[in-house]
Parts: structure tokens; sequence; C-alpha cells
């Protein structure tokens, strides 16, 4: 092998063995370099790794819209009043879709949507798109017969659709929904008072498209919170059927019932006539009908107010139930005259016996014997122009004019003492009641009796507002009633039960208009508890302008028909019989 | 003697560099395929898993609307009309408070505190996972997963 000198004598194998350690060196150094820069980036600033990460994921990372389940809503039985069902977004991806494949997949889209079938052709056939929407929304049916064919660029997205199984049942008293930018939104009832519970959380969650990292799952909790509510589905039932029976019998343009635990305020039925179909609002034309007037229907009360006028006098000492007054048949007040509801005069009439006989002029003399400041303070006690703070949106105040109003006269005194020319809501009425029936305890209504998260149960505790009376005021009062019910010649016969002690009050209250009262209308109406000795349902019954006038005649037959209902529904044995096991210590049960 | 016949077969071989270096290459060219497949499996193995993960995990979204669906369905065939019509429909009528009776059951309180048995200390007992997996046992898995995918391919 021949080997070249160099004119320094050196030969290329000398020279290479001399500059070969600088190769390697450099070699080396630029190795060193490079590993500490690669070492450098394992242990970045936090900030400048986060870009980094962020620079990575946006290369292999796609945002994914999880919507939230909205939580379902039960009857205290556990019996779903509202749920959720699916329903299906139809569409295609024509590039997906072979040219000889899409007649036949428009055919079997057009046969199972009722699509024409030519124009269906032309979507796909014609858009070069990625995705074109062909229906929504698809019921489930029609959608599992789509999936099912497992056609190739066909593309089913499940939408969750809220649904009322039980139709129009409690619909003002549940709500509906309406969709909202990002999730759907309660409107009324406890869809709305409930929304941030029932609603979940939407989801913005990140997917990485490398098929070999871990899929992501959806986060369980996104999904909103079950509701229980106090409404019983079968009392609520029987309560919304009575109230239409009632209106169509009586020709009422309306009416409320409110059936109510005074123990813990729990509602067990509200309705009120005409009500809606929660699974069908587009089709509701006066929105009116949205409302719930059993909560913001303000009314004047009439003779049930006597019941207030009464609890407030005995509580505050201003009289005894043996306190009497001459009864004339006319009382001039702040220049009006009031008159019974018969015209009559009834001589000395004790207090017991004004509130049996719903005399006007009895009510009106006790206030006046109270003076203004006692009788609105045990007004306001009872909750006469404040909101109940039910738990559901849209409530009413009512209205209360006070001595110092602009539009305050005196005679106000005499007349709101039988309830003219004061307005309350059905729920406040029967709240102020429930405060006689529960010892003198006025309790919170409630509609919702459970928050059911996962497996954590929140159950609402029962709240009072206030002690409105003494236990002794609450119990003189229930005899009144009692004897108000069931006295002899002016008693309510007609909500009598047999079996059962009932305390009730009939209230006829003329209807005001703009230029005074409306001639031969009145709202009748109805409350009563029972069983008296220990009451477990108070029950209110309204009706607008029924034809038989009276409260007496046609509020009270429906609050039977409604009380003999509930001792069944509720278990309420004859108070011969519970108070037979309560003395022999035991515990009743149902056959 | 063994030396002698290991001399003799590397001169017979014709040991030189390039055989030298043919010997580092093919083994290394070898070892290097085993490792590419190996993680070539390992990663097929990983989509495929996360596959099945994404089909479940559909699946059981799907399970999940569909019982959605289902109470809805049962709730509207309980409804009290229909309940009603129905047990009109089979003779029943409604009842009245005169249809029921009521008893005492002597003792029984149904407020009483519940006897709840005590926990028995063995459910208490965590079983520890057992590591059982064997070199020989996980190469036999590769090659199995490996199989699968060349069959799935094949079908």
């Amino acid at each position: 092998m021949a080997t070249t000198t160099t004119r320094t004598g050196l030969t290329q194998t000398d020279i290479i063995n001399r500059r070969l350690p600088l190769v390697i060196l450099f070699l080396v150094v630029m190795a060193s370099f490079l590993l500490v820069r690669v070492s450098q980036y394992q242990w970045l600033p936090p900030e400048v790794e986060r870009e980094f990460q962020l620079r990575s994921a946006q290369n292999t990372n796609s945002v994914r819209r999880l919507p939230a389940e909205r939580g379902v809503i039960y009857d205290r039985d556990g019996q779903p009043l509202a749920v959720n069902t699916i329903q299906y977004e139809i569409g295609v991806s024509p590039n997906l879709i072979l040219s000889d494949r899409r007649r036949e997949v428009a055919a079997n889209l057009g046969l199972i949507l009722g699509l024409d079938e030519f124009a269906l052709y032309q979507q796909i056939d014609l858009q070069e798109q990625s995705w074109v929407l062909v229906a929504r929304p698809v019921t489930a049916d029609l959608g599992q017969q789509i999936a099912d064919l497992d056609m190739l660029g066909v593309v089913i997205n499940p939408l969750s659709k809220r649904f009322y199984p039980q139709g129009t049942l409690a619909a003002p008293l549940i709500g509906f929904v309406i969709e909202a930018e990002n999730n759907t939104r309660g409107a009324i009832g406890v869809e709305g008072s409930y929304n941030a519970q029932l609603a979940g959380r939407v989801l913005e969650q990140e997917v990485s498209n490398v098929p070999f990292q871990l899929p992501t799952d959806a986060d369980g909790s996104q999904r909103g919170m079950d509701v229980v509510l106090t409404i019983d589905r079968d009392v609520q039932f029987w309560v919304e059927f009575e109230l239409t029976k009632a209106v169509q019998e009586t020709n009422a343009t309306g009416g409320s019932i409110i059936v109510m635990n005074p123990r813990n305020g729990d509602i067990l039925g509200m309705a009120s006539y005409p009500g809606f179909d929660a699974n069908n609002i587009a089709g509701i034309e006066d929105p009116k009908l949205l409302q719930n007037p059993a909560i913001s229907g303000v009314y004047e009360p009439g003779s049930v107010m006597k019941v207030l006028t009464m609890a407030g006098a005995l509580n505050s000492g201003t009289i005894t139930p043996q306190w009497t007054y001459n009864d004339q048949g006319v009382l001039n007040v702040g220049g009006i005259a009031v008159q019974n509801w018969d015209r009559s005069a009834y001589g000395i009439v004790d207090a017991t016996t004004a509130l049996a006989k719903s005399l006007n002029i009895g009510m009106a003399t006790i206030a006046l014997e109270m003076g203004q400041e006692r009788f609105y303070t045990a007004l306001r006690d009872f909750g006469v122009g404040q909101r109940t703070g039910v738990d559901l949106p849209g409530e009413e105040s009512g209205i209360l004019k006070v001595p110092g109003d602009p539009d305050w006269s005196e005679s106000n005194l005499a007349t709101n003492s039988f309830g003219q020319g004061v307005s309350l809501t059905p729920l406040q009425m029967i709240t102020a009641v429930s405060a006689i029936a529960n010892d003198g305890l006025m309790m919170q209504p409630r509609v919702v009796l459970q928050i059911v998260d996962g497996e954590n149960v929140v159950n609402a505790q029962p709240s009072a507002i206030r002690r409105v009376i003494t236990a002794e005021t609450a119990e003189i009062v229930t005899q009144m009633m009692i004897r108000a019910v069931t006295e002899e010649g002016g008693g309510v016969p007609l909500a009598q039960i047999p079996g059962y002690v009932i305390a009730g009050k009939t209230g006829t209250a003329e209807i005001p208009s703009p230029t005074g009262y409306e001639f031969g209308t009145s709202i009748a109406s109805f409350i009563g508890f029972f069983p008296a000795d220990d009451p477990q349902v108070i029950i209110l019954i309204k009706l607008d302008r029924p034809a038989g006038y009276w409260g007496s005649q046609v509020a009270a037959p429906i609050f039977k028909r409604m009380a003999e209902r509930l001792v069944l529904l509720l278990g309420i044995p004859t108070d011969d019989v519970r108070q037979a096991l309560t003395a022999a210590g035991g515990i009743v049960t149902e056959r | 003697m063994t030396q002698d016949s290991f001399q003799h077969t590397l001169e017979r071989f014709g040991w030189n560099t390039r055989n030298q270096a043919l010997a580092l290459i093919v083994p290394g060219l070898l070892i290097a395929l085993v490792f590419a497949g190996l993680y070539l499996s390992q990663v097929a193995s990983f989509a495929t898993t996360n596959r099945q993960i994404e089909e479940l995990i559909a699946e059981r979204d799907r399970l999940e609307r569909q019982n959605e669906q289902l109470r809805g369905e049962i709730a509207a065939l309980e409804t009290m009309p229909r309940l009603l019509s129905h047990a009109e429909g089979l003779g029943f009528r409604p009842a009245t408070a005169t249809d029921i009776e009521y008893y005492v059951i002597d003792g029984y309180n149904p407020n009483r505190s519940r006897t709840v048995v005590p926990p028995d200390a063995n459910d208490n007992f965590q079983q520890a996972a057992v590591y059982d997996e064997t070199f020989s046992g996980w190469l036999q898995q590769q090659w199995d997963s490996l199989q699968q995918q060349f069959a799935n391919f094949g079908g």
C-alpha cells in the first residue's frame, strides 16, 4: 500500500493522527452541548413547561363539549315527575359515503324519517361538506332504527330531552326547561328555583387524539342532582281531579287547591286551574297559563280572614272567648256601614258565636277594640303582606295597607278584619292558618324534601318562621273553628266527614274591580284541618266566580271530597279509632 | 485442543474486518427489530385496548340513556289515570274510609332504635394485590397479542 508524503515530510496517516484528537474533541464538545441542552429541557421553568405542553396538546388534543345530564325530580314516594329521555340528531358526512352507496343511504334515511328521498340524495350527493344535518330532533325509536342499519357516514348524536311522564300533573309547580346557550335552564317552578342543583355542569373536556393514550371519560360529578319533592303524586292527582271537577260543575273561571302538612310545612299537593302541559310548552298560547296562581295570584280572602283576626285578638289579650258585643246589624266605621253577610242583627253575641256565624260586625268590633297597632301587628305576624319564602319562584307578597300608607283609611281597620281590602295568595292564607293548626308555630312552606347528589342525600329540614300565637290561643281558635263547621243551623254540614272532627272556616269574598266590587260574583273558599285534636293535614279550597257563590255551598263539598280521599291516602283513622289506639299504646297500621 | 479447534474455525471462517462488522451489525439489527416489533406490538395493544375502552364507555352511556328512557316510559305507564282505568277494568272500585280496619300491634313501635348487626371484622379485610407475572408469561402475552393483531388484520 503506497503512502504519500507532504512537503513537511508527514504522511497522510500522520496528519490524520494529529487531527483526529481535534475532531474527536470537537464532536465531544458538540455532543456535550447537545446533552446539556437536552438535559436542560428536563428541568424547565414551570411557565415554559406549561407553554410547551400547551403547544404539544394543540397538535394532538381537541376540545369536546359534554352537556350535563339534568337531575331527576321525584315525588316524596320516589315517583318520577321529570326525567330525561333520548332524542337524536341525524347527520351525514357526504365525503365518507361512496358515490354508489349514496342512493341507498338516502332511500333508507328517507324511509325511516319520512323525508323526501330525492331531497336527501341531493344533500348527500351534491354538497361536498364534511357534515350535513338531516333531522333534529328524532325520536328514540327512529334513532335506534337508523343506528341498527350501521351505515357508514351517517352520524347519530344523542340529545337529552326533558320529559314529564305524569303529563299535566303539577306542571306549574314542577316547571319546565328551555334551551339555553350552553345548557338547558329551568324556567319556572322547581325546575327554575332549583336550576343550580338540577342543571349540572357542562364540561369543556380536552380529548387526546393519540390512539394509545387512555381515553378520557366523562366526569360523573357533572350530572345534576336529583330533587325529591314534598309533593305526593297521588294526593296531587286527586287535588287536580277534584279542582277540575269543581270548576266544571260550578262554571268557575279558575281556582286553587293546596294540601299541606301544618306540622312541617310540607306541601303535599298544590294545583290551580287551568294548568298546562309541560311536554308541550310551544302549544301554550296564553303566557298567563304558565303562572302558578296558588303562589302568585292574590285575592281578597273574605271571611277566612276572621280566623286570623280572632286569633290575634285572643293572643293579644284584647278579648277572651267569653267576650261579648251587641250586634245591631250595622256598624259605622270611617264613613262606611259594616253589615253582616245576611244583613241581620244578632244582638248579644260572644266571640265564638261571632266566628261560628261569620259575623262581619263582630270582627270589625274586635278590630276596633284591638286598635290599629295590635291589629296590624297580628296580621303581619301571620305573614299577611309578606312572602312566605316558599322555595318556588314568582311568589307574590299580597297587599296589606297599613296606617300611614297614602291609600289607607280608618274603614280599612274594620273591613280588613273580615277579609276585605286586604289581599293574600292562597299559599299565604294556608300558611297563616297552619300556624293555628300547629299550636301557634308557623312553619315555612316548602316543596323540596331532599336533594340527592350521588351517594349524598341532603334532607331539607322543616323550619319554623315564627311563633305567631301561643299554644293556648291556638287551641281556643281551633275549638272555635270546629264550632264554625259544626254549629247547629249555621255550620258547614257539607264540609263534615263522618268519624272526623274538622276545624274550618268558609270564605265568600266579593271581587274588587276598578269601580268597586263586581256584582253577583265571588271567590268562594274553605280552609280546614283535621283531625282537629292532632292536625295532620290542612286543605285550602278556592274557586273563582263559581255559580254557587257561597263558600259553604261550593267550596265546602270539595273540601269534604278531598278530605275523604286524604284519610285513605295518608292513612288517617277515624278519631275514635285513633284515640282508642293511642290510649292502648299501639301504633296504627292499615289493613 | 479446544483452543486449537476454535482458532482453526476462526481461520477457516476468514474472520476479517468485514466479517467482524457484519457480526456486530446483524445481531444489532436483529435486536433492534425485536425491540421495534415489541414496541409496535405494545403500542398496537394499547391502541386496541383504548378503542375497546372507548366502545365500553359509549356502550355504558348508551345503556344509561336507555335506562333513563325506560324510567320515563315506565313512569308514563304508571300514571294515576292509567292505573285507575286499569283497576276499574279489573273490577276494582275506589276504597272508602269504611273499607279500612285498623289494628293495635301490642308493643310495636315503629320509632324504636334500630338494631344493627355489627360489621364482621373480616368484611374490612382487603385482599392485597398479588404480583404473579413472569417474564415468560409476559413474552407469551406479547406474542399472543401480536398474533391476535395479525389475525384481526387478516380477518
